[in-house]
Order: structure tokens, then C-alpha cells, then sequence
């Protein structure tokens, strides 16, 4: 067979690609950042790239559970929330004594001990979860599917947190940095060892993510789910198997990014309430159900939290992201990137 | 007997399709399954590889009851589905689709030798190995769906309607495809709408109307029954 289509050059796809929704957006966002960096200053982009890339694999987790299971996922700002609290129990044990017997090695290994023990709890949870709220659902019925899990996982998320409460009260449970280390200077900017780790483990998490999901048998498996339910019960892939992965996936990247940035944001019962809207805010930019386009996503709805804080104040924080998202609902409801959702003007 | 359905009764929820439909098909048979639309043709192919569950009755695959078994258990015993739809993973390359085929096959050589024998098998697949299932014609897409079937190296292949919505000549490719299956000792289980190919190629029929079991045959003597000349044929 010949192929038909005449040769294209790479400027000609970078041309079409900056015309469509989203390279429009990706454009204006970098022209925005480097507007604000300009005229602010260059702690701007830092903070954009901090928490973005945290808020980026919160709706990672929640891009995956919606397109292999159906479920929209509002408990995941409570495994943020649980993800802090068991990195705060974890580290605070080695801090206390580290204080007492300094040692530098085992000072540098507990914040990265704690983070994946939070990590991993977060996941035993999400499995949890999966095993004795979700599948039971599925056994009994598949009708309002969407609607019956989305009451369930608001549920669960109020039941976390007044569970968190209970038993640990609600004060702040938080500390000042992981790593005592002075700060590093980038580009003339002092940035503190703990944003860097953040940044940079959270491209080698997306990036280990990416290659789970592209090489590996079960993370093969988990997009065929998602693709194509009965092919892949028809190819022998054990469903249940698979959806218990993806929650557990999914609630352990919420708890990573809770651990990653007990820093900044201390836990207490209602901390998840802030990164769980980042994070649909991402997904409803990117489109529902779109794992690689939240890479992209994050960083854009992190800098507009970012800006509207700079710009306008700390109040409005979620006021201007939440325009955003019902203007893209309006003009382009299936997300910059598009996803199969279809709305009013998408004909 | 590799294949015994015995009595079954089945259907979606509240609406059943089939009434104690048997059949067997045997090791190394082309067996197919013929009857006009909504006969219940699909139905009872869903219902052997465990996508319907059968509401009496019980299936039999080489001798152990399969009848209550999910479908990816029944797909680990052995038996692969072509469905009519294809069910396949639209945004995947053809060599992924063909690996998930692959997916209960442990021995890594064991998955090579397959993919090797389904590209033989279809030299199309192994040019387009990178292409996205998705952006496929109809035919290629039917192929592909056949190699991932055969990934698993099955012992029995259920094909619903591979010619549905083709091109005549792509249809004739794909009958080629399911004959060099045959000719290579693969047991077939085959629903076709189209009747008057479908006796010439396989070896025994057995015709379903209205959920019913009504006439089961060698497929030349079914050509000749006036019943089926007169409902089918159109002579």
C-alpha cells in the first residue's frame, strides 16, 4: 500500500498543533508565565512548576479511574489528606530521633521513607476501597452507575474526614521542610530543597507512570479496560483484578502527593478539599478520562491559582479557575485535548 | 466432543432469546451456526464464552462444565471469541492489540511464535504493525480482530458475522483467512448471515430460528433441504 498523504514538514505539524485548542492554550499559558515572571519576578514559575507537578499527578489518579471504571473520584482530596497524615506519623518518629542521635545519612532517607509508606497506605486504601464498596456495587447493579459512585465516593470522603477528626482531632498536623538543607540557587532564585525533591520526583513518578502504563503486561491491561471493557474480558484480562489496581493507583497518587507536600500544605480534616478542585479542575481542562494531557493540565491550572493569588488575592484563589473551567464547559466541554464527552457546541 | 452445548436457555435480563438450544462440535470440525436476524446466533455464542450467563442448561468444553465460568476463565481454557463489533483497542498499535491478545500466554517464545504465525497468517498486520487499530479499514480490522483471537493459540475459535458490512472481496479474503485456520486443525464455530457461503466452506450446520434449534445437518445435505433453500436462498 502507498501511502497517499504528501510529506509534511515538522513546521507544518508544529503550525497545526499551535491552531488547535490546546496549543492555543499552552501558548497563551507559557506567554502568561513569562508576562507574570517579568513583571513579578521569578518565584512565579517556581511555584507554578511545585505544585503543578503535584496537582498534575493528583488528576493522573483521577483521569485513570474515570476512563477504566466510570468512577468521577471525590474522595481523592481525603487521600491527600490521608497521604500528609500518614507521612506526618512517619516522619515525626525519625525527626524526633534524629534530634537526639544526628546522623546524617538516615536524615536524608526518612522524608523519602515516609513518602512512599504514605504512598503505599494510600494505595492498601484505594484497594480497599475497591474491595468492599465499589465491587459489591458492581455485583448488584450497573444502572446510574456514574451518579451511584459519585454519591459513594463523596461518602467516603465525608466519612474521612470526620474519621480524621475522631481520632486525630483538628489541629494542624504538618512540618516545616523534609530536608534541612540550605536553599538552591536557580537562576538567581533561593529554592528550598524540599520544592526541588517534589518537582523532580514528580517527573520521575509520571515518567515511571507513563512507562507502566505504554510497557508493562498490567499497565497494557489497564488501558485495554479502558478502551474496550468486553475485548478485554474477551482476551482473558481479569476485570476485577485490573480495577483494583487502577483505584489503588489512583488513591496512592493522591496520598503521594499529600506526603510531597506536607510542606506546604499541613494535614487536617479538610485539607483535600483545595487539591481535590485542582485536580478536577485539570481534568475538566484536559478532558475527562485523558491521562497524558494532565501533565499538561496541571501546570496550567496551577498557574492560574497562582496568578489570581498574585493578582487579585488570596480569597480568589478559586474563583478564577472555576471561570475558567465554565468557560471551557460552555466552548469546548470535552477538554482541550479531547475526550470522547461531547457538549452543545462540539459538533 | 470438544464442544457440548447442552439445553440452553438464555437472554438478557428479563428477555430470553434462547430456548434449549444444544450443540456439539467436535475436535477439528467447521461447524456454523446459521439463521435470519435476531434468531439468536450472537446470543449463543456470548452465552459459550461467558459474556451471557445461561438461565438452565449447561455447556461442556472437552468434558468440564464451563456453563458458570466468566469470560476471562473461559479464554484461559482455551476458547477464543471473534465478536461481531471486533471489541477492539481502538487506540492502541495492532502489535499491542496483538499482545493483549496474548495476555494469559506466560511463556514469552510461546507469545513470539504466536505473533509470528498470525503476522504469516495476515502479512497485512506485520505492515501495519504500528498503525492505531482504530484508524483501520473495516477488513483489516476484522483481521485483527482474528489474530487476536488466535494470540492465545486456542483450541476453539467462535467467529461471529466476519463478513458483516464488508466488501465482497474483503469478505472472500477473510473466508480464506478462516480456511487456512481449518486446514491448520483449528476447530471453528462459525455464525454467518451469509448462508449460501457459508454451507460451501464448513462441514456440519445447524440452523436457529426464533431461539430454536430447528434443522441440524451436514452442511452439503442442508444446502439441498428445501426449508432452508426456500428461507435462505430464496429458491
Amino acid at each position: 500500500m502507498i501511502d497517499a498523504r504528501p510529506e509534511r514538514s515538522i513546521l507544518n505539524h508544529f503550525a497545526d498543533g499551535a491552531r488547535s485548542a490546546a496549543g492555543i492554550t499552552i501558548l497563551a499559558t507559557a506567554a502568561l508565565l513569562v508576562a507574570a515572571t517579568i513583571d513579578k519576578g521569578p518565584y512565579i514559575i517556581v511555584n507554578t512548576i511545585v505544585t503543578g507537578g503535584m496537582w498534575a499527578l493528583m488528576s493522573m489518579g483521577l483521569a485513570l479511574v474515570f476512563g477504566v471504571m466510570n468512577i468521577p473520584h471525590f474522595a481523592v482530596g481525603e487521600f491527600f489528606m490521608t497521604g500528609g497524615l500518614l507521612a506526618f506519623f512517619a516522619v515525626t518518629p525519625f525527626n524526633d530521633f534524629l534530634s537526639r542521635h544526628p546522623q546524617p545519612f538516615v536524615s536524608a532517607i526518612s522524608p523519602l521513607i515516609a513518602i512512599f509508606a504514605a504512598a503505599l497506605g494510600g494505595y492498601l486504601l484505594g484497594v480497599l476501597s475497591e474491595y468492599i464498596i465499589f465491587r459489591p456495587l458492581r455485583k448488584r447493579s450497573r444502572e446510574q452507575w456514574v451518579m451511584n459512585t459519585f454519591l459513594l465516593t463523596l461518602g467516603i470522603s465525608v466519612f474521612m474526614i470526620n474519621g480524621h477528626q475522631l481520632v486525630f482531632g483538628t489541629e494542624f498536623k504538618g512540618i516545616v521542610n523534609y530536608w534541612n538543607y540550605p536553599s538552591l540557587s536557580i537562576f538567581g532564585v533561593y529554592i528550598s530543597f524540599d520544592r526541588v525533591f517534589v518537582f523532580t520526583f514528580a517527573v520521575i513518578v509520571m515518567a515511571a507512570l507513563g512507562v507502566f502504563m505504554k510497557f508493562a503486561r498490567m499497565g497494557q491491561a489497564i488501558r485495554a479496560v479502558s478502551q474496550d471493557e468486553t475485548g478485554a474480558l474477551m482476551v482473558g484480562i481479569r476485570l476485577n483484578k485490573i480495577h483494583a489496581l487502577t483505584m489503588g493507583l489512583s488513591c496512592g497518587l493522591g496520598a503521594l502527593a499529600g506526603a510531597c507536600l506536607l510542606f506546604m500544605f499541613p494535614s487536617y480534616p479538610t485539607v483535600g478539599i483545595g487539591p481535590l478542585y485542582n485536580a478536577w479542575f485539570v481534568v475538566i481542562v484536559v478532558g475527562l478520562g485523558n491521562v497524558a494531557g494532565t501533565v499538561v493540565g496541571g501546570f496550567i491550572v496551577a498557574l492560574f491559582q497562582i496568578l489570581t493569588t498574585v493578582y487579585i488575592g488570596e480569597g480568589y484563589g478559586f474563583v478564577v479557575p472555576s471561570i475558567l473551567i465554565i468557560i471551557i464547559l460552555i466552548f469546548k466541554p470535552s477538554g482541550i485535548f479531547g475526550s470522547p464527552v461531547r457538549g452543545v457546541l462540539d459538533r | 466432543m470438544l464442544l457440548e452445548v447442552k439445553d440452553i436457555d438464555s437472554g438478557y435480563g428479563f428477555l430470553q432469546v434462547l430456548w434449549k438450544v444444544s450443540l456439539q462440535v467436535d475436535e477439528g470440525e467447521y461447524v456454523c451456526l446459521i439463521g435470519p436476524n435476531g434468531a439468536g446466533k450472537s446470543t449463543t455464542l456470548k452465552t459459550i464464552i461467558g459474556l451471557l450467563a445461561p438461565i438452565q442448561g449447561e455447556i461442556f468444553f472437552k468434558g468440564k462444565p464451563i456453563g458458570r465460568l466468566s469470560a476471562d476463565t473461559i479464554c484461559q481454557l482455551g476458547i477464543s471469541y471473534i465478536s461481531e463489533e471486533t471489541n477492539l483497542f481502538t487506540a492502541m498499535t495492532v502489535r499491542e492489540n496483538l499482545t493483549m491478545g496474548a495476555f494469559t500466554v506466560r511463556d514469552k517464545t510461546k507469545r513470539k511464535e504466536n505473533l509470528d504465525f498470525v503476522f504469516e497468517l495476515f502479512p497485512r498486520l506485520r505492515e501495519r504493525h504500528n498503525q492505531l487499530a482504530g484508524t483501520m479499514s473495516g477488513g483489516e480490522r476484522k483481521m485483527l480482530a482474528i489474530g487476536r483471537g488466535m494470540m492465545s493459540a486456542p483450541t476453539l475459535l467462535l467467529v461471529d458475522e466476519p463478513s458483516l458490512g464488508l466488501a465482497p472481496q474483503v469478505t472472500a479474503d477473510v473466508f480464506r483467512a478462516l480456511d487456512a485456520l481449518r486446514n491448520r486443525g483449528m476447530t471453528l464455530l462459525l455464525v454467518e448471515q451469509n448462508v449460501t457461503k457459508t454451507l460451501k466452506v464448513t462441514d456440519r450446520g445447524y440452523i436457529l430460528e426464533k431461539g430454536k434449534i430447528v434443522l441440524a445437518d451436514r452442511s452439503q445435505s442442508l444446502s439441498q433441504n428445501e426449508h432452508v433453500r426456500k428461507v435462505f436462498l430464496g429458491i
